[in-house]
């Protein structure tokens, strides 16, 4: 992790999508306010099965809004977003091309598809660990108990949590929580992950064993959307990097191409201070 | 210790005072926890017309003594052609009284938790009824359960403004024994007694939970 991001020599751009396959996740012209601030200004994003994308940019760029639009936790006021081909929030009429929501019912279903890890881990405190990870298997999918409990103890094991599995979380670490947070997400199945900063609120020391977790979900071939400041991480695991910055994806390529030889000035500059204070 | 016979004489009849205030207690505070969790998940999730009914009953309930209520109640029902046996009818006032703070108590629990629980539960595909069920309440519950307490703790000690509309229980059985013995103090000090251990037990268990809800969180 030593040395600088601007020190390597730069790579061949290449923007091209390199899966023919249809997007796992498409978002297109998605727009969002806050009252008067708008905070996602036609952000179009699309992620290829098993590629992992990572969002980057300054703090109150839309990063962590894109995220929870993505799965509805936002409302947004215009564009489309489809898992898997299959739209999530809004649906566009075909003959009048008005925007209708979908029923509660319909969302809740179509988040089944999504997991989501959140910043502050989220873990539901007066359950514990195989509680928190078999509630939503058992209760939404209807998957027979015994038969959740062991999945979720198969994931319990593949983030090194196997002797956790009757802890509350109150008396767990925050990088065990959060790796705990990942094996609920996972334990829904989903299609595709969503990450928004989920090392941000734990101790240094803590983030290898959450990063180590994320790289292995990586190459088991799921697709992900990360959102976070840790460059050296979205540098080794990311399949291509997205810059935002003001509610816009400014830039958007390949790991060395975005963090070695940005085009753009303001990714140079945003770099620029990351470097200067950080020295990765 | 000669002073205290009339005490010790009438103490079993005051005991049975007691029992039924536990009674009248215990047949008041079901249908207030009921309608009082009702109250609250309509008040928090209901629409804007429900909620500004609620409001308005919560606010009337708060402006009325309790004693100005059962002593409007006990004159209305017969007037209404309403025929409820006087235990009932009173029952029914502390029932309707105490589910409007126990409602408050319970939308405080419910608002307290953080936004981050129900984005979690919501982002595992969770229903609203059923995130509720399963990840709010639990919480909700378990966080008003002290507050909760003492307002049965209250709502014990209000069933002695009943022997103002006649009921028998406690405070009137004490009110019976005085005028026979003319001995105020010492069966005052005995039902004050009587109230008190019912009252601290009632306590003792909500400083239990109180306890066991900071250690869970």
């Amino acid at each position: 992790m030593g040395g600088t991001l601007n020190d390597a020599s730069s790579s061949a751009i290449e923007l091209a999508p390199t899966r023919q396959q249809r997007p796992m996740l498409e978002i297109a012209g998605l727009r969002k306010r806050f009252g008067s601030v708008e905070v996602l200004r036609d952000v179009s994003l699309a992620v290829s099965p098993g590629e992992v994308v990572v969002v980057i940019g300054p703090s109150g760029s839309g990063k962590t809004t894109l995220l929870r639009c993505t799965n509805l936790l936002e409302e947004y006021e215009h564009g489309t977003i489809m898992i898997d081909g299959e739209p999530i929030g809004y649906r566009i009429d075909g003959r009048s091309g008005r925007r209708a929501r979908m029923s509660e019912r319909e969302i809740a279903k179509a988040r089944e598809r999504i997991g989501m890890v959140f910043q502050s881990f989220n873990l539901f405190p007066h359950m514990n660990v195989l509680q928190n990870i078999v509630a939503a298997p058992v209760r939404v999918k209807r998957i027979e108990r015994r038969q959740a409990e062991a999945r979720a103890r198969e994931l319990l094991a593949m983030v090194g949590l196997s002797d956790k599995a009757a802890e509350h979380p109150i008396r767990l670490s925050g990088g065990q929580q959060q790796r705990v947070a990942i094996a609920r997400a996972l334990a829904m199945d989903p299609k595709i992950m969503l990450f928004d900063e989920i090392t941000s609120a734990l101790d240094p020391e803590l983030v290898g064993e959450v990063l180590a977790a994320m790289q292995q979900l990586a190459s088991d071939g799921m697709t992900m959307v990360v959102v976070t400041h840790e460059m050296s991480f979205a540098r080794d695991i990311a399949d291509r990097i997205v810059f935002m910055d003001g509610g816009v994806i400014v830039e958007e390529g390949k790991p060395d191409q975005l963090l070695f030889a940005p085009q753009t000035e303001r990714v140079r500059a945003f770099l620029k201070r990351y470097n200067d204070r950080y020295r990765i | 210790m000669k002073e205290f016979g009339p005490l010790i004489h009438s103490f079993w009849y005051l005991l049975r005072g007691a029992e039924m205030t536990v009674l009248m207690a215990t047949s008041a505070v079901v249908p207030a926890t009921i309608l009082g969790v009702l109250l609250s998940l309509l008040h928090v999730f209901g629409g804007r017309l429900l909620r500004s009914a609620i409001l308005g009953y919560l606010f009337l309930i708060r402006g009325i003594p309790l004693l100005v209520l059962l002593t409007f109640v006990y004159y209305l029902l017969p007037l209404t052609g309403i025929d409820l046996p006087p235990f009932w009818g009173v029952v029914l006032v502390i029932s309707l009284y105490y589910a409007a703070f126990i409602s408050e108590v319970f939308r405080a629990g419910i608002l307290s938790l953080p936004q981050a629980q129900w984005d979690a539960a919501r982002s595992l595909g969770m229903t609203r009824g059923l995130l509720l069920q399963i990840v709010i309440l639990p919480q909700a519950l378990r966080l008003a359960a002290p507050p909760y307490v003492s307002l049965c703790v209250s709502l014990v000690k209000a069933t002695s403004l009943v022997s103002i509309v006649g009921l028998w229980e406690l405070t009137m059985a004490s009110r019976e024994v005085v005028e026979r013995t003319l001995a105020p103090f010492q069966i005052f000090i005995g039902a004050a007694a009587i109230y008190f251990c019912i009252c601290y037990t009632l306590a003792l268990y909500g400083r239990h939970l109180e306890r066991r809800v900071l250690l869970g969180h």
